[in-house]
């Protein structure tokens, strides 16, 4: 150790130190930029009134009856699905998890399905079903009305559903064999051990799943607009107040709103999350699920309901989008798929470029995010930590009316991207982001501690460990966290409604157009294609992974 | 001095990982630090590796400080407990990956890969990845890759403890035995005494972030500075000692002579149950203490008795198999005086 090398070590120990500040910064200026200033610009729209900085507005929109009404109306609908939605799913996942069905890999797909699919699919799959042109209006002439209350919520409960499937089902995966053995050597029945064992062992992913799907139902813009009908909620009414009438301050009023049921849920959930300890420990033996003829056979009957009704939606649009009038001529035609209306097949394109720069700048910024959060733990990295999953918090919608609010402004810098497909991209991410982010910090986690360690003792700065050691081995997490994005990006509505110029037109927002003007055929072989895409990526990609050797990845979030 | 730690503090919030410790340390030395779990002595090792920053205090290898030189720059091997072995690489890649790091050039680094991978006996598994082999194989490959790059010193972090008891055994000698031609000056984390009389030329007994004593084996055992070395390394029957109506120490009633006692108690002695002696016939001799019988347990190479003293335990061990007496018959042993050691004045 000559002194000649000490100033050269300084440098060495510096550079480190200036390569983590550097990505610190990387990943925080993009999150205060598009998620802290759209949120402030809400903020602020919402307390400006013509007469000066105050409450003026929400007083002014509270007097309203009309107003409360829909406020009424989006809890009411919010409440009803979250509740149908959460029962269906813990017993699906249940029943997937703690009974001996058969033929689980397929149901397991079919449960999933509607996350292929923007949000409004489910509408128009029940339209086809139930509306007035419906098959079974037609059939039967019942007169069903579904337009308004029951459509709305029959529709998001199909949209909420894997959701809220994917949550408990990984609630349900992991269990205590210890726990059910004591419990059934004590002379528990099967359902003294459900209540008991299973839902108290369960209760954080129960609660995780209720947040998410309400916020899911509330926030959720599609399925409305589409079979709503004269029933207002929440999402429908800032989109109409916004894009309709450029009532500006009585979106972000609207917005604001929105904000504060899912702001708490999101909350109480980390809160109740912290505290999920213990569940499972290393002494933990897995649970061996007993074959049980009459259980299983009735778990099976149920799951093969559910799974028929999410099939029979999705499969009529798909029929209707292979006929040539439905419901009056179902003579098979190709004719929906010309699209000769409209922008054509661009939006398409539009979509998958858009979910592809989406799947780009996810990948990068959460997980270098991740990384450096789970690397370096002070004040500044716990504030990024909250940014990053601050997004939860925010609906599409509002993050999307935030951007208007924000960048649509020709003094903003960002302004030179509005208008452009990269700021639809970027919206996208950070409507994301939490979810994302949390992907990533999983996987970072995973890998030891230790392999870090062992790194630098051998000599190796932060750049190598990166390359050489983090990236190959989390590389299958990093491909599931840009198909999580490009998944999201080609089926989000929400967010980008208010960000699309007819030049950026995009796919799910022409179902919406389409099915607005009547073209509900159309609209359906529109929704079979981002469908398509959706499944395509998802089928290459998990081959992929499958060709090299890696299992226990799931694609699908 | 070699390497050399000068008063050495590390907190973590408001609790005192290590304080204030001292030690020096010879080149080709092989030292363990020994203890319980959380005293302190994984991270003295790790403040050592320059995985942590110490609060006070400073290390220096050869004179000079490491203050400021972070962990990749102190080229110092490390061996983690869990192996940690980079699962994406060959165990060929792995033993390189540090010669990689220190710009060796390609052939020179085939070479020293070979000769490491020679040392640990392992050259026939080189294009094999860490998963497929045994966690004794692992454990091996990284020592080789921690010693590849010629580190200065070596440092090891209770490298066999997550290993079965038979591989741990074959694997201490081994280690020590390429210690030893090496010469390389190693520290090792261990909780396990065994392991540490076994392998060490000098053990450090930590306690609650301070060191209790340095020595030898042999010295730790014979002549232990307080009442905790002579419980953690060995067993050790701690007793109280009362003044008897003479004023000099007694036990259950028996005035009880020992060498290097000092005057006033009361007092508390420690004697090593190997150390005690059954008595056949009662003679006249000193030291003759009488208890009733508690337990007897045969343990193939010894015999061992716990014996009731008027409410303090004597455990007695005699080599081979013994007939033992039923429960609560009396029995007399002689502690000899020079067998028993001081730990100190009773109140601590």
């Amino acid at each position: 150790m000559t002194a000649a090398a000490i100033p050269w070590r300084i440098w060495r120990v510096d550079r480190d130190r200036l390569i983590a500040a550097t990505f610190a910064t990387i990943i925080a200026v993009p999150l205060i930029i598009f998620v802290l200033v759209p949120l402030a610009s809400i903020l602020k729209k919402s307390f400006i009134t013509p007469e000066g900085i105050g409450l003026g507005n929400y007083a002014r929109y509270f007097a309203e009856p009309k107003f409360l009404e829909i406020v009424g109306n989006s809890f009411k609908v919010s409440i009803s699905a979250t509740a149908v939605t959460i029962v269906l799913a813990y017993g699906f996942a249940y029943a997937m998890h703690r009974s001996m069905l058969p033929y689980k890999n397929v149901f397991r797909i079919i449960a999933v399905i509607p996350l292929f699919a923007p949000s409004l699919v489910q509408a128009l799959g029940l339209l086809f079903l139930l509306g007035r042109n419906g098959a079974i209006n037609r059939t039967l002439d019942l007169g069903v009305e579904i337009y308004g209350f029951w459509g709305i919520v029959l529709s998001d409960v199909l949209y909420s559903f894997p959701h809220a499937y994917l949550i408990l089902s990984a609630a349900l995966a992991v269990a205590d064999a210890r726990h059910y053995e004591s419990a059934r050597m004590l002379g528990a029945t099967r359902a003294r051990i459900f209540c008991t064992v299973t839902l108290p062992s369960t209760k954080y992913g129960l609660m995780s799943a209720i947040f998410v799907v309400f916020t899911i139902v509330i926030t959720d813009f599609g399925n409305p607009m589409v079979i709503g009908g004269d029933y207002n909620v929440l999402a429908t009414e800032i989109y109409n107040q916004v894009s309709g009438q450029g009532n500006f301050r009585m979106g972000a009023v609207i917005g604001m709103i929105l904000l504060i049921p899912a702001a708490i849920a999101v909350a109480v959930e980390k809160l109740v999350a912290r505290r999920q300890y213990s569940v499972i420990s290393e002494q933990s033996q897995p649970l061996a699920v007993r074959r049980s003829p009459r259980f299983d056979m009735l778990m099976f009957t149920y799951v093969a309901i559910v799974c028929a009704a999410i099939l029979l939606v999705i499969g009529l649009v798909v029929f209707a989008s292979f006929v040539q009038l439905w419901p009056y001529n179902l003579s098979l035609s190709l004719r929906h798929y010309y699209f000769d209306v409209q922008n054509g097949v661009r939006p398409l394109w539009t979509s998958i470029w858009v979910s592809l720069m989406a799947a780009s700048i996810g990948i990068v910024f959460v997980i270098s995010g991740a990384y450096v959060i789970h690397k370096f733990s002070n004040r500044i990295t716990r504030f990024l930590y909250f940014l990053s999953i601050l997004p939860a918090a925010v609906p599409g919608m509002v993050l999307g009316l935030g951007y208007i609010l924000a960048f649509n402004d020709p003094s903003n810098p960002v302004y030179l991207i509005y208008g452009g497909m990269l700021i639809i991209a970027i919206c996208n991410v950070y409507h994301y982001h939490a979810q994302g982010f949390l992907l990533a910090t999983t996987s970072v986690k995973q890998i030891s501690g230790t392999f870090d360690e062992a790194s630098a003792c051998l000599g190796a700065g932060f750049l190598r460990t990166m390359w050489k050691i983090t990236l190959p081995i989390i590389w299958p997490s990093i491909i599931s966290v840009g198909v999580f994005f490009f998944m999201r990006s080609m089926v989000t509505l929400s967010a980008v409604i208010f960000l699309i110029t007819p030049s950026t037109q995009l796919a799910a927002v022409s179902v919406l157009l389409l099915d607005d003007s009547g073209n509900q055929n159309q609209a359906a072989a529109f929704s079979v294609c981002i469908m398509a895409v959706v499944a395509a990526t998802l089928i290459v990609f998990h081959s992929l992974l499958r060709l090299c050797g890696v299992k226990n990845i799931s694609l699908i979030r | 001095m070699f390497l050399n730690l000068r008063n050495i503090t590390k907190r973590f919030g408001s609790v005192t990982a290590v304080q204030n410790v001292n030690l020096e340390i010879n080149e080709a030395e092989f030292v363990c630090f020994l203890g319980p779990s959380g005293c302190g002595k994984t991270t003295l090792l790790r403040n050592i590796a320059g995985l942590e920053t110490l609060d006070e205090g400073e290390v220096l290898l050869r004179g000079e400080s490491l203050a400021g030189v972070p962990a990749r720059l102190r080229n110092f091997g490390v061996v983690f407990q869990s192996y940690s072995l980079f699962p994406n690489m060959t165990v060929a890649k792995n033993v390189a990956y540090g010669l990689e790091c220190h710009r060796w050039k390609r052939d020179a680094i085939e070479q020293r890969v070979h000769e490491m991978l020679t040392l640990v006996h392992l050259n026939d598994q080189a294009r094999k990845y860490p998963h497929q082999l045994s966690g004794g194989q692992q454990q091996r490959v990284a020592v080789a890759r921690a010693l590849a790059p010629q580190p200065a010193v070596l440092l090891l972090d209770e490298p066999l403890s997550a290993l079965d008891a038979k591989v741990r055994e074959d694997l201490r000698a081994e280690m020590r035995d390429l210690q030893t031609t090496l010469g390389i000056t190693t520290i090792m984390v261990t909780h396990d005494q065994d392991e540490a009389m076994e392998m060490a030329d000098r053990i450090v007994v930590m306690n609650r972030g301070v060191i209790e004593q340095v020595g030898r084996a042999a010295e730790l055992y014979n002549h232990p500075a307080n009442r905790f070395v002579a419980e953690f390394i060995g067993r050790m029957n701690v007793l109280h000692l009362a003044a008897g109506a003479d004023g000099k120490p007694s036990l259950a009633g028996t005035t009880l002579h020992a060498e290097n006692i000092s005057t006033d108690g009361p007092w508390v002695v420690g004697v090593r149950p190997e150390h005690i002696q059954l008595v056949r016939d009662c003679g006249d001799s000193a030291n003759l203490i009488t208890g009733t019988i508690e337990r007897g347990v045969f343990l193939g190479n010894v015999t061992r008795i716990t014996l009731n003293l008027d409410g303090q335990k004597l455990v007695v061990e005699v080599q081979g198999e013994l007939q033992i007496p039923p429960r609560d018959v009396p029995l007399t042993v002689r502690i000899p005086p020079d067998a028993v050691k001081p730990l100190g004045r009773a109140e601590i």
